[in-house]
């Protein structure tokens, strides 16, 4: 166990190279320039040649990625282009925001999924299992910032329940977080039902009701531990696009956080804050991903992680 | 031996009904479990064997299969028609059952001892400790070395044949009254299988049970059963002791089953077989179901069914060559001419 870990920080090194190169590039691709950008309109050609000389767009591309990378290493993810402010700071502020809307999505993701799923494997081709899967096949059709917009109407403006928009309290978090957390919980609650149905049919639930055990122990202790392998490998990949989503959802309810951070730096071709933001999202992801598996050992024995 | 009977099948008919129609998996068995006893239901794949033992605890897969018929009585009590509750009680703790898959049938990721000990806990209201404990202890009585490490581990880290034993020891733990083993040895190595049969045998001599065996192996047949069922097309063909039957077996099919034993002693340049297939119990003949397959069969064969008759004290039969209807038919067929 000590030494998969190991092995696996380790290999976080070349992920993380990756991620920066193809960031890095892909900036350099996108049209616009951004020294022309930060000169705002009208400036001289001067003044451009200027603020490219300064911040050191005129180096080769080679060149500037070394430096990036040496800063990295040392803690520097560099100063924003926009307010010469440091990047990591900036993220530092935004990356809580978005890592408690993430954990409350993912909880919204497990729990409602879970529970979805089981009442409908529990009955299969009953009214309740057709219920739930048809409110989770709308779940999953549904794109989120229409979903978002729908209940901020519904909850905020119409029903005046809870705040339209921003980040001050717990009722703040909890229309984002269904927002994020639906259409997870929508493929968790089929995985979940498609799982247990197939694990109910195995010969050691036959075994168990052979045994006398009552129904709820036979779902929730021989069933569902069996059925939860292939859910937990779904949970570990919608957290990568759930961290896509918040992208969407920061902005749908003006939230001040990661995802919204990256997408107004990626508008101002603020490229030492796009990188940055996007290397610390890569990051909670490989660490989530190395959660997730060792999950699986925890659930399952037989997998031998090395 | 006590003739207590503890176990009584009648008139069972467990049938699957679908879109294809209904096949008639069990269709009118009856037979008598004595206390101590082990009784065998041998028979082809498809016979309706294994349909028989899932039957009795109400476990075959509901839809599409049903008990459409007949009774399952344990000491008197009829479990096909008592409450989901009830009967709950009754498995792992009266009735326990032993299946054929010893890879499958135990829960991959709970630790074996929690699987025995779980079962105790619940028919025999022990502590967790207390549970634990008998739990360890049956499975050193199954004969696996070192049970204390073994109980902790889960079903992966040991053979078949030690999963297979575990089966027994879970089978054995609330000591049931009756057995069900669905063939507990087919999926094993043969040395491992006289192990499995020999631990059986001994259970049973210390608890007393009654054991229905069935399985497709007429060896051990012959090594472990007192009375044996013979099963075809979904019914009991012939029902009488072991020694009888391996003896003198009166059912043409029982005789063709015996015949195609290879034999030691005898220079075999072929093995014998039954000519033709087991009809499906799609479509069951109107009349005796082997008919087609029996080289006795006559008109009346063919047009009518034949019921289990009574042939001596402990032996009954389902062929028409034992009836009064029969002997008439032969006279009149010599007579005639």
């Amino acid at each position: 166990m000590f030494l998969f870990m190991i092995k696996r920080l380790v290999q976080i090194v070349p992920v993380i190279l990756g991620v920066t190169l193809v960031v890095f590039l892909i900036m350099q691709m996108v049209p616009g320039d951004s020294a022309v950008i930060l000169a705002g309109e009208g400036a001289s050609k001067e003044t451009v040649e200027q603020l490219r000389e300064d911040l050191g767009l005129n180096k080769p591309l080679y060149e500037q990625y070394f430096s990036y990378i040496s800063n990295v290493v040392q803690g520097d993810l560099g100063n924003s282009l926009k307010n010469n402010q440091p990047v990591l700071d900036e993220i530092l502020i935004r990356l809580p925001v978005t890592m408690e809307l993430a954990f409350f999505s993912i909880l919204i993701t497990i729990v409602l999924g879970l529970i979805a799923g089981i009442i409908s494997a529990v009955r299969p081709y009953s009214f309740s299992d057709i219920g739930v899967m048809v409110v989770a096949l709308l779940g999953i059709s549904l794109p989120s910032f229409w979903l978002g917009l729908l209940l901020m109407y519904v909850f905020s403006v119409k029903l005046q329940w809870l705040p339209v928009a921003g980040w001050d309290s717990l009722a703040h978090v909890i229309l984002p977080a269904i927002t994020l957390g639906a259409g997870g919980a929508a493929i968790v609650a089929r995985m979940t039902r498609s799982s247990m149905l197939e694990v109910v049919g195995q010969d050691y639930i036959r075994t168990a009701k052979a045994k006398g055990l009552k129904e709820h122990v036979i779902i929730y202790k021989h069933a569902l531990r069996n059925a939860l392998i292939p859910v937990i490998t779904v949970v570990g990949l919608q957290f990568g696009s759930l961290l896509g989503g918040t992208v969407l959802v920061e902005s749908v309810f003006a939230i001040n956080g990661l995802g919204r951070m990256i997408v107004d730096a990626i508008r101002t071709r603020d490229i030492p804050m796009v990188q940055g933001g996007v290397l610390v999202a890569s990051l909670v992801f490989v660490f989530v991903n190395l959660l997730v598996d060792t999950m699986y050992k925890v659930f399952n024995k037989r997998i031998d992680l090395n | 031996m006590n003739s207590e009977v503890v176990l009584e099948v009648k008139n069972l008919k467990t049938h699957f009904i679908s879109n294809k129609g209904t096949a008639k998996a069990v269709d009118g068995v009856d037979f008598v479990l004595k206390k101590g006893e082990t009784l065998g239901i041998v028979g082809e794949s498809g016979c309706g064997k294994s349909m028989t033992s899932l039957s009795i605890l109400r476990l075959i897969p509901s839809p599409p299969g049903k008990i459409v018929d007949g009774q399952v009585l344990l000491n008197g009590k009829d479990l096909v028609t008592m409450s989901d509750e009830e009967l709950r009680k009754i498995r792992g703790n009266r009735i326990s059952m032993i299946f054929q898959e010893p890879m499958t049938s135990l829960n991959p990721v709970i630790p074996v001892g929690e699987q025995i000990a779980e079962a105790l806990r619940l028919h025999q209201g022990l502590s967790k400790k207390q549970a634990w404990d008998k739990s360890v202890e049956m499975i050193g009585l199954v004969g696996i070395p070192s049970p204390e490490k073994r109980a902790k581990q889960e079903p992966f880290q040991l053979s078949g044949g030690m999963r297979q034993r575990i089966m027994i020891a879970m089978a054995l733990a609330c000591t049931p009254e009756v057995l069900i083993a669905d063939e507990p040895t087919t999926a094993l190595d043969v040395t491992i299988q006289a192990q499995i049969l020999e631990i059986m045998k001994d259970l049973q001599r210390k608890i007393g049970m009654g054991i229905i065996f069935i399985t497709h192996d007429l060896g051990v047949v012959a090594e472990m059963c007192d009375q044996v069922g013979v099963m075809y097309a979904g019914q009991i063909v012939e029902h009488r002791s072991a020694q009888d039957l391996f003896k003198n077996p009166l059912h043409p099919y029982t005789q063709g089953l015996i015949g195609s034993l290879p034999k030691l002693y005898e220079d075999q340049d072929e093995l014998q077989t039954i000519e033709g297939t087991v009809p499906s119990p799609y479509d069951y003949p109107e009349g005796c179901r082997f008919a087609e397959r029996c080289p006795f069969s006559t008109d009346i064969c063919v047009q009518k069914q034949p019921i289990l008759v009574q042939y001596d004290e402990d032996t009954k039969v389902r062929c028409w060559k034992y009836t009064d209807e029969w002997q008439n038919s032969l006279t009149r067929g010599v007579v005639i001419p």
